[in-house]
């Protein structure tokens, strides 16, 4: 165990290349590459400056609305038997976690000297955070979007057209998130030298993983003084939803090091596990390379990407990040699933037992403890990492349980 | 045929070299394999073979319903090297093989060069392959005797294009536009600048890409000091207009190689030309 705690402090991942262990790395094409190598070198020159950090710190708090409290659910604890805790970035400005790495990259787009944001989105929270961080710095704005996630994510899609962001359709493949993140590495490819890709989670290309990673880690610092504060101890698990892994890592960031804190990472199970049913990556992928990183990723015999199926948008994606790769092939972190039915049972849960409807996402994780209890003993302190709010799901949801 | 042999061949006869991209099985195997024999009968000196793959980013919207097409007609990479095999019973000028990493990775890197080159295939571009990525690729290369074709762009830096000349074999890809892959109706200047940045470090044979539609483009490019010109997405429009019935685009095809190849002469003997004023001029 104290091997594993060194391994991670020494070797400081991710390495020069870009690699968490086997995983990470650039497969870009070269167009791509002299921007890469750019944004790294911006990353690593602007990043730890007090100037830059005072800024951030400065939009995280008066702009965002952070630190994000960690509440004690003491309804839902009782149905689980152990004492949970859930960390509320459901109440970042926007309505979930993804507003901390939006502001970080924008901020450094502006340092850069770019003059517009380009990126992906599909439950469109990340859309809408880059839309918000775009306007609040002054950078112009444009989100590919699958046209199927447009129709499942319309209210999303209002809030991001009302700030002025330009919303780009993307008909190709299977019109989600995995097309509309091959087409915007290719707008990129077009326009790299005035505009900056805000890459919405830990994938991709590095530095990618390492910036989002960075820029999430606000998560795990302010959960760390939180529970000390509370409980005057560490929690004994933290458990995250995620597909890239942007949350997960944001919330485990703290704790990596410490092995007696465990880790768990619930994927999108689908609508049952096989691989042209489910996201679940990690229970039916194979390493394999898509959108710039070697990741674990859903695919066919001869190495073709499987379009990834989960009712959850934001999960909705074939790869795991590079970071979460990692941690999984250690042993560090747990990996867990939940199907659709599952989550929309957690949904009714939540919502009756504290009175707050989670993201379809996020309740994933709460999923995975409602069904896995035995896991979660009576005495320990558990946080699931809150990493969203509903009102975005509300339609499906509503339709689920009340019918049209 | 070796890459060195041809480009030998066509600077003994004076002209440009011509490689026509296809994404082999769009729409069908038989269109695929006669669209080449077309390619090469009218023109075309190497072929890029492409292997079609699921998500692939460095191509653009022809090239990618190209792709999507040809998946969902059930062409795989095995299908790919056994359509290279049928090629090379009368074919001879050299194949390249483009397709994106993760088939190969998946293959495992060394078994899918060996069979591209039993199939009888020259040498491979992987888009998404950086230099910084490459030796799994080039050390099973060298071993299996398969060229590994790398990409520069205007973007490249000097440091950056002296590392990849070195690395390179077979010939290097100058990406001429800012940009993925599609047919543009001129050709940017930064073309004739990266192809003098090249010289500078390498004497290895230079193919210009992307963008490239008409006889006046290759004429232009080969002018300036290419030693050939590659043609892609501007072939795909033609027959993706007729997917019914893609062979009656054949005539079309055959024109549009014949006019290629023309520019390539046309533009060679400019820049011999221009050479031979500039020997007087001394």
């Amino acid at each position: 165990m104290v091997k594993s705690k060194r391994l991670y402090e020494q070797q400081r991942l991710p390495d020069k290349r870009g690699y968490f262990g086997k995983y990470g790395g650039q497969f870009v094409n070269e167009i791509l590459m002299p921007v890469l190598i750019e944004l790294d070198e911006n990353f690593d020159r602007y990043y730890p400056t007090s100037e830059f950090q005072e800024e951030f710190h400065r939009l995280q708090r008066d702009y965002g609305g952070r630190p994000t409290p960690l509440y004690y659910a003491k309804n839902f604890s009782k149905f689980i038997g152990s004492k949970v805790y859930l960390k509320r970035e459901d109440l970042l400005c926007g309505g979930s976690h993804k507003l901390n790495n939006a502001l970080g990259q924008a901020l450094l787009a502006k340092k850069m000297g770019k003059s517009r944001l380009i990126t992906e989105t599909s439950a469109g929270q990340h859309g809408f955070a880059t839309a918000m961080a775009g306007r609040v710095l002054g950078l112009e704005v444009e989100i590919f979007m699958g046209i199927k996630d447009i129709a499942r994510q319309a209210s999303n899609v209002k809030r991001m057209k009302l700030l002025g962001a330009k919303i780009t359709p993307v008909k190709t493949g299977a019109g989600v998130l995995k097309d509309a993140v091959s087409d915007t590495l290719r707008e990129w490819t077009s326009c790299s030298r005035t505009t900056h890709y805000l890459m919405g989670s830990t994938v991709g290309p590095h530095p990618f993983p390492k910036i989002v990673a960075a820029f999430q880690s606000v998560i795990g610092k302010e959960l760390k003084n939180q529970i000390l504060e509370k409980e005057g101890r560490l929690p004994d698990a933290i458990i995250a939803c995620g597909s890239g892994g942007s949350n997960a890592i944001g919330a485990f960031s703290s704790f990596i090091d410490d092995n007696r804190v465990r880790l768990y990472f619930i994927e999108g199970g689908g609508g049952s596990l096989d691989a042209d049913n489910s996201a679940a990556a990690f229970q039916l992928g194979k390493p394999g390379i898509l959108h710039g990183a070697l990741m674990q990723v859903l695919q066919d015999e001869y190495g073709q990407i499987k379009s990834s199926k989960t009712r959850a948008a934001g999960l909705n994606y074939p790869g795991r990040g590079p970071q979460i790769c990692y941690l999984y092939d250690t042993g560090r972190m747990k990996v867990g699933y939940a199907f659709d039915e599952e989550v929309f049972e957690a949904v009714k849960v939540m919502c009756q037992t504290e009175g707050l409807i989670p993201a379809l996402e996020t309740a994933h994780a709460i999923a995975y403890m409602l069904n896995h209890k035995e896991e979660f003993y009576g005495d320990e302190v558990i946080v699931l990492n809150y990493s969203g709010r509903g009102d975005k799901d509300l339609e499906v949801i509503t339709r689920r349980f009340y019918g049209d | 045929m070796e890459i060195k042999e041809k480009f030998r061949e066509l600077s003994e006869e004076k002209e440009g070299a011509y490689m026509a991209h296809i994404y082999y099985g769009d729409p069908n195997e038989e269109f695929s394999l006669s669209q080449i024999e077309t390619l090469v009968k009218h023109g075309a000196d190497f072929i890029e073979f492409g292997i079609p793959f699921s998500d692939p980013t460095a191509d653009g919207a022809i090239f990618q319903a190209a792709c999507e097409r040809a998946l969902r007609n059930g062409i795989t990479p095995p299908k790919c090297i056994q359509g290279i095999k049928k090629l090379r019973e009368n074919l001879d000028v050299p194949i390249i093989v483009t397709t994106y990493y993760n088939i190969p990775y998946i293959a495992g890197v060394k078994a899918f060069l060996s069979g591209i080159k039993e199939a009888g295939a020259q040498g491979i571009i992987v888009p998404d392959v950086s230099l910084e990525e490459a030796n799994p690729l080039l050390d099973a290369g060298r071993e299996v005797g398969i060229h590994v074709i790398f990409q520069v762009t205007p973007l490249t830096t000097e440091a950056r294009i002296r590392r990849i000349a070195a690395a390179a074999s077979g010939f290097l890809y100058v990406v001429n536009v800012e940009g993925v892959t599609g047919a543009r109706e001129s050709l940017a200047d930064s073309t004739l600048k990266l192809v003098n940045r090249v010289r500078k470090h390498s004497d290895i044979p230079i193919m210009a890409g992307f963008g490239i539609s008409k006889k006046e483009h290759a004429a232009a490019v080969v002018s300036a000091g290419a030693d050939g010109v590659i043609t892609g997405s501007a072939l795909g429009e033609i027959y993706q207009k007729n997917l019914e019935n893609p062979e009656e685009t054949l005539p079309k095809i055959a024109r549009f190689a014949r006019q290629i190849k023309q520019g390539c002469i046309e533009g060679y003997i400019r820049r011999l030309n221009a050479q031979n004023i500039s020997y007087e001029e001394v």
